[in-house]
């Protein structure tokens, strides 16, 4: 597989704040990435650097090319939305549409126009007439009909209701997703993407808290929920995140088996959010 | 739906070719299309200055402040008086249009990151040098050239409502059509604007500049500099240097073309405003060295617009 996305000390600093402090990763062709991470622990900056939207020191590759000095090149494979209502106020659907088929050489516009068909938005319409939802409908409609190898999207769903969110990743995952695309998003709702990503990079202070995919997750994390007596026996075992729910324990560990924990409780691969949680309040306290 | 986005992939290049950028020319104009889209101000104000104009052509009363009525008896002067009244009439829609497009050019730059859109704009193929470019484009060429083109067909509205008029007997018949004088009074405005654009393009360069560097109030901070410094100046050192500049930039174009040697109405007669074009030293003044390095200057403000908004990053 080739690597979409190639990072190696990346790094930026805004005045004394280090946004990026020597970040490295690799993103592979054909995968569903999430940037994880709380406010300001640097995923937008992450994101910035890979659209050439600023400027970093560091090694960065993005299908191959420099974000910075290639930009031009790399946003004819690359689309991106930023977040939600960036779509200027006064456009026109019609207009939208028209503005991307004169400038992208991969647009087609009769997919957007096909999409646009199951969604209540009217080609007359104005971006300032649409409800928040339907400006995403709108970008999402714009993005799919762009034959892009990667596409980014920070905090896509953002204050939009549960239905427009669901819709949204689900249009994504069926109408757009394919093994030769590579989808690379940031979002608070982690729960919602759970089912989705391939691979998960935790991102905090700057730094990469934790990078594997999925299914590497579920080999090396367990999570085991006992009852409190057995708590202390368990903690022998070095759990790095505990938590109490409903008066038993939950437990978090890294690389036991489950030979070593069954006996304890409840066994189960933890969720990326349970597993967000705990590496970053973990990595707190420590 | 889904059956297209695979039938559209299918079609699509495999992946890791490149595809080739849309021609510039193309794109350009996709985004010359959407400055009018955005900015509707600088198609609907010569609109409605057009409009306006062609109700007080309909209405309005001409006066003439000739002494030597006779004058007017004479064929040669009713047609002086027809380009004279061409070349008023065309006048406040130049006007509208500089300012029009002042505001145009401080906004257009500090508008797309008020309202985040920037953010889209550049999810998109498009160099920052070619956005910017569109925008003197627009400014430059595509404005100005549709308010020579309105102005001349407006012209031919105005010259039928008069005619009506006339043969409506509500007019004295003080001026006479001469297909000739029409097309050589708008040859004159052609010329004059073209020079206009080159003569004042540097200004365009500053409130791009501006518009492209502001974080606030694009508008203040485009006009205090020019109103504090020769102040500055002024109060410091009891010189005029800037206010002598700035006053060269406005109007040293119509000094160089000798403007105040045309004389197209006198005490005692009018003469064709395309008599100018005898009169105006268009070579001298396309031959100043001040020209030229305002457009030089012009290149160098609209290339660092295009630098802010290549770096800049704080959307």
């Amino acid at each position: 597989m080739t690597a979409v996305i190639e990072a190696h000390g990346l790094s930026k600093q805004y005045g004394a704040t280090r946004a990026l402090d020597g970040i490295s990763f690799n993103i592979e062709t054909g995968r569903i990435v999430g940037l994880i991470g709380p406010n300001g622990a640097g995923k937008t900056t992450a994101l910035k650097a890979i659209l050439g939207l600023t400027t970093f020191t560091g090694e960065l590759r993005v299908l191959g090319l420099d974000p910075c000095r290639e930009r031009d090149a790399l946003m004819r494979e690359v689309c991106f939305i930023a977040d939600v209502a960036v779509l200027p106020r006064w456009l026109r659907v019609s207009q939208a549409l028209e503005f991307v088929a004169g400038v992208h050489p991969r647009f087609d516009r009769t997919v957007a126009e096909s999409f646009l068909r199951k969604t209540d938005i009217r080609m007359s319409s104005r971006v300032r007439e649409l409800s928040k939802g339907m400006v995403t409908q709108l970008h999402l409609a714009l993005v799919l009909a762009i034959d892009a190898r990667l596409l980014v999207l920070d905090e896509p769903t953002l204050g939009l209701d549960l239905l427009y969110r669901r819709s949204f990743y689900d249009t994504l995952l069926n109408d757009y997703f394919d093994k030769q695309r590579t989808i690379l998003l940031t979002t608070h709702q982690v729960e919602e993407v759970e089912n989705l990503l391939t691979d998960v990079i935790f991102i905090n202070h700057g730094r990469v808290a934790l990078s594997a995919s999925v299914e590497d997750l579920g080999k090396r994390y367990q999570q085991v929920t006992l009852a409190a007596e057995q708590a202390a026996r368990a903690r022998a075992l070095q759990p790095f995140y505990e938590r109490e729910v409903f008066g038993r324990v939950a437990m978090f560990f890294e690389g036991r088996t489950p030979a070593e924990l069954g006996s304890f409780g409840e066994l189960r691969t933890p969720s990326i959010a349970d597993l967000f949680v705990a590496k970053m309040q973990g990595t707190g306290s420590r | 739906m889904s059956g297209t986005v695979a039938d559209m992939t299918a079609s699509a290049p495999p992946a890791g070719t490149t595809l080739a950028a849309k021609a510039p020319g193309e794109v350009l104009i996709a985004l010359v299309r959407r400055e009018f889209w955005e900015h509707r101000a600088l198609w609907l104000a010569p609109l409605i200055v057009t409009a306006a104009l062609a109700v007080c052509v309909a209405i309005g009363r001409i006066h003439l402040q000739i002494e030597d009525s006779e004058l007017i008896q004479s064929e040669a002067q009713r047609v002086a008086v027809f380009t004279i009244i061409q070349a008023v009439l065309a006048m406040p829609l130049y006007v509208v249009g500089m300012f029009v497009v002042s505001f145009y050019l401080l906004d257009c730059l500090y508008a797309e990151r008020k309202d985040r859109s920037i953010l889209f704009w550049k999810s998109l193929p498009v160099s920052d040098a070619l956005t910017v470019g569109a925008k003197v484009v627009v400014a430059l060429v595509a404005v100005p050239l549709g308010l020579f083109v309105l102005a001349s067909l407006a012209h031919l509205l105005y010259a039928a409502i008069l005619g009506a008029r006339v043969l409506l007997g509500t007019l004295a018949p003080v001026f006479t059509w001469s297909t000739y004088e029409w097309l050589r009074t708008e040859l004159l405005m052609l010329l004059v604007t073209a020079l206009a654009v080159l003569w004042y393009a540097p200004i365009a360069g500053y409130l791009l500049l501006v518009s492209a560097w502001a974080r606030r109030s694009p508008i203040l901070l485009a006009t205090l500099p020019v109103v504090l410094g020769p102040l500055l100046e002024w109060v410091a050192f009891g010189s005029h240097y800037l206010s002598g500049f700035i006053n060269y930039r406005v109007n040293g174009i119509w000094w160089l073309l000798g403007v105040q040697h045309a004389r197209i109405v006198t005490k005692h007669a009018v003469y064709s405003v395309g008599t100018a074009l005898e009169v105006l030293n268009f070579r001298a003044a396309l031959t100043s060295i001040d020209l030229w390095l305002g457009l030089a200057a012009t290149a160098a403000l609209v290339y660092a617009a295009i630098r802010i908004r290549r770096y800049r990053d704080d959307s």
